[in-house]
């Protein structure tokens, strides 16, 4: 656990859809127990780009390193399993209960027993509050008990990094105060995090670097303190008068 | 109205008459339960390379199956039917039983394909996403998320789809098959009944039965099927 490792490092990522030109050529580092937060006007290709990390886009060139390996088509799947994402959409597996949308990956992969995998599950599960929840299918549960399911989910596996592509958006106020507690804690507990959101309170709580993204590129980055307070850039300036 | 009834009795209590229905019924049957069959293999693997993910393998099969599914379903049934006796299969002595068979199998599978098709396009992209970014395996992520989701959506439709086949079948008569269409046409011919209406309303509720019991049977399956989509657990 040295701190100073790099878990990420992108150069020059590109991506475009048809002629539509979504990421202009990304540079980007990610420490080992940082927690970076996207911030950007919508269209502006942030959510485009978390999702190039772990190719559920796939970059129109760049080059993406993963603890010091190059990502490729034929290395992707694996690197994937130290990459948790949470969506939106929360996209638990709609056929399968919790718990077996829990165990998937994991027995799948061979990487947890079946047993193993249900007794973390578990845990996971008594830990979030919805101990209950192990045979629910997810179409009985609530937003933010889908989240924060699909966010255990993701911390099955025990991944490096874990990639949050707005986890809130879809959420009710409450539901959101839940879900983000979750994170927090997780946060709280050194994981490195990766976050598009449009929480300003929690991305200035919680972030130890913003990224903030414009027309594909990034803009302006820094400490979250010096970027909400002294923007350099009057593009974030106009950014923030408009949200804060 | 007294003699239709009349008509009806002397239908059944005459063993010949009954015996052609039967006989024609069972052709009906055997035809249409091999072409489902071969609709429904077919039109999965044609639905499967309808979706996969584009690659250089498949531009080909790809190309096949949109034209194949093109010329069947844009063309009447009768006319594919003409063409696979007259054309295709003109050989002397060939049964014609398998000849109906692949027609019928043939065209079912077009429309299976696209029902197929439908099923899994209309499952949710994020499902396929969830499992992406788990680390499974496309085939995984197939057989495991999206095949089941999708059978729910199939179901119904497919339903529909072997109540058509069995009832397009009737057209065999055409070609001179004794099928329960035929069998009733030929009850109410001149040298027989000399009454049309009678064997083919008999006809009538024999296919209304085989149909009722497949609807009553697809209606089962669904609900089995729908355990997953229940809001709350009580």
């Amino acid at each position: 656990m040295e701190n100073t490792e790099t878990d990420l490092k992108i150069k020059n990522l590109k991506k475009q859809f048809g002629k539509n030109k979504v990421l202009n050529g990304i540079d980007f580092e990610l420490k080992e127990g940082e927690r970076v937060v996207i911030l950007g006007p919508s269209g502006s290709g942030k959510s485009t780009f978390l999702r190039c990390i772990n190719w559920m886009e796939e970059p129109t060139s760049g080059e993406i390193y993963f603890d010091g390996t190059l990502v490729t088509e034929k290395n992707i799947r694996k690197m994937r399993r130290n990459m948790g994402m949470v969506f939106q959409h929360f996209n638990l597996i709609n056929n399968l209960t919790v718990m077996d949308n829990l165990i998937l990956a994991p027995v799948k992969l061979k990487i947890m027993t079946r047993e193993v995998a249900e007794k973390r599950a578990k845990e996971l599960l008594r830990h979030i509050g919805l101990p209950n929840k192990a045979e629910a299918y997810p179409a009985s549960l609530s937003g933010g008990q889908k989240q924060r399911i699909a966010i255990i989910r993701a911390m099955m596996l025990n991944p490096e990094v874990l990639l949050f592509d707005e986890p809130t958006s879809a959420l009710d106020p409450e539901a959101i105060g839940d879900v983000l507690d979750l994170i927090r804690e997780l946060a709280d507990r050194g994981m490195t995090i990766m976050i598009v959101t449009h929480e300003m309170g929690f991305a200035r709580e919680i972030a130890t670097r913003i990224v903030f993204i414009d027309k594909g590129r990034i803009i302006e980055e820094g400490e979250p303190n010096t970027f909400f307070s002294h923007p350099k850039t009057d593009r974030v300036k106009e950014f923030l008068q408009k949200v804060l | 109205m007294n003699s239709f009834f009349e008509k009806i009795g002397e239908l059944f209590s005459t063993p010949e008459y009954i015996d052609s229905l039967l006989h024609g019924f069972w052709l009906t049957i055997q035809i249409s339960y091999f072409a489902i069959l071969i609709g429904m293999i077919l039109g999965a693997i044609i639905a499967l390379i309808d979706t996969a993910r584009p690659s250089k393998w498949l531009v080909i099969p790809k190309f096949i199956c949109r034209v194949y599914t093109t010329i069947i379903r844009g063309t009447p049934m009768a006319l594919q039917l003409f063409i696979m006796f007259f054309v295709i299969f003109a050989i002397k002595g060939f049964p014609s039983i398998i000849i109906a068979i692949l027609a019928f199998g043939l065209n079912s599978a077009a429309y299976a394909a696209e029902v197929i098709r439908g099923g899994i396009l209309s499952v949710d992209k994020g499902q396929t996403e969830a499992g992406l970014a788990l680390g499974l395996s496309r085939t995984t992520i197939f057989f495991k998320i999206v095949a089941p989701q999708a059978i729910k959506n199939i179901i119904p439709a497919l339903g529909n789809e072997v109540i058509t086949v069995i009832k397009e079948t009737a057209i065999v008569s055409m070609v001179g098959m004794y099928d329960l269409n035929m069998a009733a046409k030929d009850i109410g011919s001149g040298q027989n009944m000399a009454s049309y209406i009678v064997p083919m309303f008999v006809a009538a509720l024999f296919y209304l039965a085989t149909i009722y019991l497949i609807t009553f049977i697809v209606k089962r399956i669904e609900k089995s099927l729908r355990r997953s989509d229940l809001r709350a657990e009580e």
